[in-house]
């Protein structure tokens, strides 16, 4: 008990020795906690709201499509066997059979489609929409489904016209018994049937829900474009048979019985694809994030491997075998981590809300999802092993240090790399220097190659996804904007944020890093003849050289990683020019982050720092 | 820029000319004074001891000659040509071709081998990779270590990194080489080889300036200069033959 | 006890024996413990016998060394200004210019800082020609070590000299 107590304050004292990089390492974990927090609290939350609208709107257990049978000279009505359906074994209730027609919606030029489904004006026993505006339809006055008059930008009020005919819009309801815009056609085992009229095409996505009275639906068909469907709405004794009432039921294959039935959970799934959408753009970026976390921890951890020696050599002499050393050097990192996690998990609680207002269609906002203990266990986890896997190699490599070599050492001696040395040669001063500089400790370029490659992925997906929204929106013929791009595009944004934040952490302490290391070759470079300039451009040129192999390796790596995280079937490649503009940008941006430290450490005379340092 | 060109004694033009040099550290009670009014004439091929106590100044001294530190006040000039007030790029050619520095410590890059070391000041110069090599490797066999050129500076001993350290400082064939205790850090034997080597530079007419503690070197240069607190207090030339004869220093009857 | 020793010891003033030795022995210090009466006076007796020194009986006092007076003759003053100004080396030991220092100050024969730096001088060029005699030697001959052992006692010599200069400025400077 005494050691852990005696590891823990030294821990202590050390961090509060180093605040500056205790600081740095916090920052660089938090961020990359409270993404993963973010990614994790999106994943309780789709059922949730679901439920509540289903309780409020009495929502069916079961939708089915009944075909129409069309008797010349009679009203066309739905064919027996399908009608049997609502004296099915299990069904305690139901709702319609309700016209359902399909209407090409107009609104101040734009153009979607609506599924259009006559009901009573008086509420019925099941799915009654709840209203989130106005009042429910009226002859003349259509209600319109809460995302979808969002995405068109209608108000209660307005006029539209469906089918070249003039609406008023009576009022804006959310309901249970389809998924919201955009999502209307995408209910497995469900999906849109019907033309629209005179063969018009429009893309599944650009369909909503209104409803209307019957007489006013009836009123759209025209004998060009007969009535398609009759809607029926189920409620189950057991609602958890719902799945397997689909399952019995669809097995008729003949056109007279029931078709496209769909289960309320399939309509839940599909009216979480929007969250579903959100998750699948936070997940890698949480991941990401969490990999220049890592390789921040791990300059900060590694930098000054002098001090580390020193610091080391110090705590065996006064009596502390290695066992003791690593131990303190983990605690110290493992402590920090501990803190980010908290911080992170506060940080992606207090932000949430923002992300996971889980689409206009849902009922209520579910408020801040709660925080299992789940959520903050794994974000935890993840911090601690962020800090485990960084600071491995520098507690292990001090643990083995001898004590004498430890007080006695400026730092770990560069190793030779002949091949570098004889390629340098060749080049000009201000990269011979880098060079020969990024070679002394190959170790931390490799792993600033990685932090570019990194951030070069994140930046490239992110183009991707502006282009594939981009074509999306161009396919999309009547402008409507689809709240899940748009939803999508603005979680990007944050992540993308949050990846160039780490990164221009991750440049400048590696750049500084770098200067403060480089200080005493510098020195001699610049007492063997080198100007302050060629030295100062040479330590910038260390820290860019590694970049460019990892921006260039980010370019295929983020094209593939919006590719997996899509779903889209093919590879969508942004321009050249943007691709090029993205890789160029990032090695400006290594350039000019490097050469703040690199040129402070190239002022001094060198006389001081040679008296000081061997090389 | 002054450049006119200020007669030595010997008539000549002298190679290393420093007047009134001074460099001060802090201010009010806690000023130094490092280097406190030096006046300094060095004559081509000629070798110049400067000897005094530790923190008398030499060293400090050795690095505003040798462009390697600013100096507060003072004049110098190198080859008739004003040095003191040049701009970092300048003071940067300076050490380039007209300085050779060696140092106490060596200050060899660990990670080269000897000759890649000695190639570097020719790099930084400019030069194509294969002229500063043929040029380091004469130097290498001209301070006899032909044989070692591909040794690190781990695989030498400390006479032969310092030999290495010198071979750099020719590689621009400087007007003046500065050696600041360039035998601080040897053994006596490494420290006759350094010696033989500098007696072999200034019959070849090299000027050398050497700040030194070894009585030895001090007594093989030309002139002998004394220091204390920042400023010489005597200047020796040691001519003429001794009393005695090396039996009686032997402990021989004489 | 070295004759020219004896004779800088008379040259501020004429003393008797006993002051003579006191003096000797404040010099000195632990290095003189092993000194003893006899060797001073036998020293006095052979620079008597040489005329370099004269020797007075005391009025009224016994017949014994140390109550006589002795005095320099005018032979002993120039064997003395000679001796001051003698830069060769290696003397017999650390003592004799120890005490010329000590003398040259006490009589004002010279100054003590002009008689370092002119023997400081002189062991700087034997170390000159020591060095390059080793300088011409092969490698591993046998003179070359004897050569090295030179090489050595002149810089610890003149290290010694040094430490002389800084105090003997120090003194001067308080005095």
């Amino acid at each position: 008990m005494g050691k852990l107590m005696l590891i823990g304050r030294l821990a202590a004292r050390d961090i509060r020795r180093h605040r500056a990089r205790a600081a740095l390492l916090l920052l660089a974990i938090t961020a990359a906690t409270s993404v993963l927090t973010l990614g994790l609290a999106l994943r309780g939350v789709t059922s949730h709201p679901y439920q509540q609208t289903r309780a409020a709107t009495n929502g069916p257990d079961v939708v089915a499509y009944l075909p129409v049978l069309h008797q010349p000279g009679h009203r066309p009505e739905v064919s027996p066997e399908a009608a049997a359906l609502t004296r099915a074994a299990g069904v305690t209730g139901h709702a319609g059979p309700f016209p359902d027609v399909w209407a090409v919606l107009r609104f101040h030029g734009l153009t979607a489609g609506a599924e259009v489904q006559g009901r009573a004006e008086a509420p019925g026993p099941v799915d009654q929409p709840e209203l989130t505006a106005g009042s429910w339809v009226r002859p003349g006055g259509v209600v319109i489904e809460r995302s979808f008059a969002e995405a068109l930008g209608v108000g209660v009020g307005d006029r539209v016209t469906l089918n070249g005919r003039t609406f008023t819009v009576a009022g804006i309801a959310v309901t249970a018994a389809r998924p919201p815009y955009p999502n209307l056609c995408y209910v497995n085992a469900g999906g849109c049937m019907g033309d629209f009229p005179s063969g018009t095409q429009i893309p599944a996505r650009d369909i909503g829900l209104t409803w209307a009275t019957g007489p006013d639906a009836a009123g759209l068909v025209t004998p060009a474009d007969p009535l398609a469907a009759y809607v029926v709405e189920l409620r189950l004794r057991d609602p958890a048979q719902a799945q397997a009432f689909v399952t019995a039921h669809s097995e008729s294959q003949d056109n007279a019985g029931p078709s496209n039935l769909a289960a309320w959970p399939g309509i839940a799934a599909a009216d979480g694809l929007l969250v579903q959408d959100e998750q699948d753009v936070l997940s890698p970026g949480a991941l990401l994030a969490a990999l220049l976390a890592v390789a921040s921890v791990a300059v900060l951890a590694g930098g000054r491997m002098a001090e580390h020696s020193q610091r080391t050599g110090l705590l065996k002499a006064a009596g502390g075998g290695p066992g003791l050393v690593a131990a303190v050097l983990l605690a110290e990192n493992l402590i920090l981590a501990l803190a980010a996690a908290a911080a992170g998990l506060l940080a992606g609680w207090l932000a949430a809300p923002l992300i996971t207002s889980p689409g206009a269609a849902l009922v209520g906002t579910p408020g801040a999802p709660s925080l299992t203990v789940a959520t903050a266990g794994e974000v935890t986890a993840v911090a601690l092993v962020v800090a485990l896997v960084a600071t491995l190699v520098p507690a292990v490599r001090a643990a083995r240090i001898s004590t004498v070599r430890a007080l006695a050492d400026v730092a770990r001696p560069p190793r030779r790399r002949p091949g570098l040395i004889a390629v340098s040669r060749r080049l000009p001063v201000p990269l011979l220097l880098g060079l020969r500089l990024a070679a002394r400790r190959l170790r931390r370029a490799a792993l600033s190659t990685a932090s570019f490659a990194v951030t070069t992925t994140g930046l490239v997906a992110v183009l991707s996804f502006h282009v594939a929204a981009g074509q999306y929106q161009a396919a999309s013929a009547g402008g409507l904007p689809d709240p899940a791009v748009t939803r999508d595009g603005q979680i990007l944004l944050v992540i993308t944020v949050v990846l160039i934040a780490l990164t221009v952490l991750n440049a400048v302490c590696a750049a500084w890093t770098t200067a403060l290391d480089a200080r005493a070759a510098s020195a001699l470079a610049r007492a063997l003849g080198a100007t302050p300039r060629q030295v100062s451009a040479g330590i910038a040129a260390a820290q860019v050289m590694p970049a460019v192999p990892g921006a260039l390796l980010g370019v295929p790596l983020g094209i593939e990683l919006f590719a997996a995280a899509s779903h889209i079937g093919r590879l969508v490649v942004p321009p050249t020019w943007w691709l090029a503009a993205a890789v160029l940008g990032v090695l400006a941006a290594a350039a000019a982050l490097a050469s703040i430290p690199a040129w402070a450490g190239a002022r001094r005379p060198p006389a001081d720092i040679l008296q000081a340092e061997a090389v | 820029m002054n450049e006119t060109a200020v007669p030595g004694a010997a008539g000549g033009t002298p190679v290393l000319r420093a007047r009134g040099l001074r460099k001060h550290y802090g201010k009010d009670a806690a000023l130094v004074r490092a280097v406190d009014g030096v006046d300094l004439d060095v004559d081509a091929g000629e070798t110049v001891a400067v000897t005094g106590p530790s923190g008398c100044g030499k060293s400090t001294l050795l690095h505003l000659l040798g462009g390697l530190d600013r100096s507060s006040a003072g004049e110098i000039w190198l080859a008739g040509r004003r040095v003191d007030q040049l701009g970092e790029r300048a003071l940067a050619r300076l050490r380039r071709e007209a300085v050779g520095f060696v140092f106490q410590a060596f200050h060899l890059m660990d990670e080269l081998t000897a000759v890649e070391n000695v190639e570097l000041p020719g790099l930084l110069a400019g030069q194509s990779p294969r002229a500063a090599r043929r040029r380091a490797a004469g130097l290498l066999e001209r301070v006899g270590l032909a044989d070692r050129a591909g040794f690190l500076p781990a695989a030498l001993s400390g006479g032969q990194r310092q030999r290495v350290a010198i071979a750099r400082a020719l590689v621009a064939d400087p007007l003046v080489v500065l050696a600041d205790e360039p035998t601080g850090n040897l053994d006596s034997e490494a420290t006759l080889d350094v010696l033989r080597l500098f007696d072999s530079l200034h019959a070849a007419g090299q000027t050398l300036i050497i700040v030194t503690h070894d009585s030895r070197i001090a007594a093989t240069a030309d002139r002998l200069i004394s220091m204390r607190d920042g400023d010489f207090v005597d200047q020796t030339r040691l001519t003429g033959g001794t009393t005695g004869s090396l039996g009686t220093l032997a402990g021989l009857e004489g | 006890m070295q004759q020219e020793v004896v004779l800088a010891m008379l040259a501020k003033e004429p003393s008797h024996g006993y002051e003579l030795r006191a003096r000797l022995q404040q010099a000195l210090g632990p290095a003189g413990d092993a000194m003893n009466a006899g060797q001073i006076y036998v020293t006095l007796g052979r620079l008597e016998k040489a005329g370099l020194v004269t020797c007075e009986q005391a009025a009224g006092l016994a017949d014994r060394p140390d109550r006589k007076v002795y005095a320099l003759t005018a032979d002993g003053q120039q064997r003395v200004t000679e001796w001051v100004t003698d830069v060769s080396w290696p003397g017999p030991g650390l003592a004799e210019f120890h005490l010329k220092l000590i003398a040259a100050a006490a009589a004002r024969l010279a100054d003590p800082l002009a008689i370092i730096d002119a023997q400081r001088r002189e062991l700087l060029r034997s170390l000159r020609d020591t060095q390059r005699a080793a300088m011409a030697e092969p490698d591993g001959s046998d003179a070359a070590l004897l050569l090295e052992g030179i090489v050595l006692r002149l810089q610890a010599d003149l290290r010694w000299l040094e430490a002389c200069e800084r105090k003997w400025t120090g003194r001067k400077d308080r005095s």
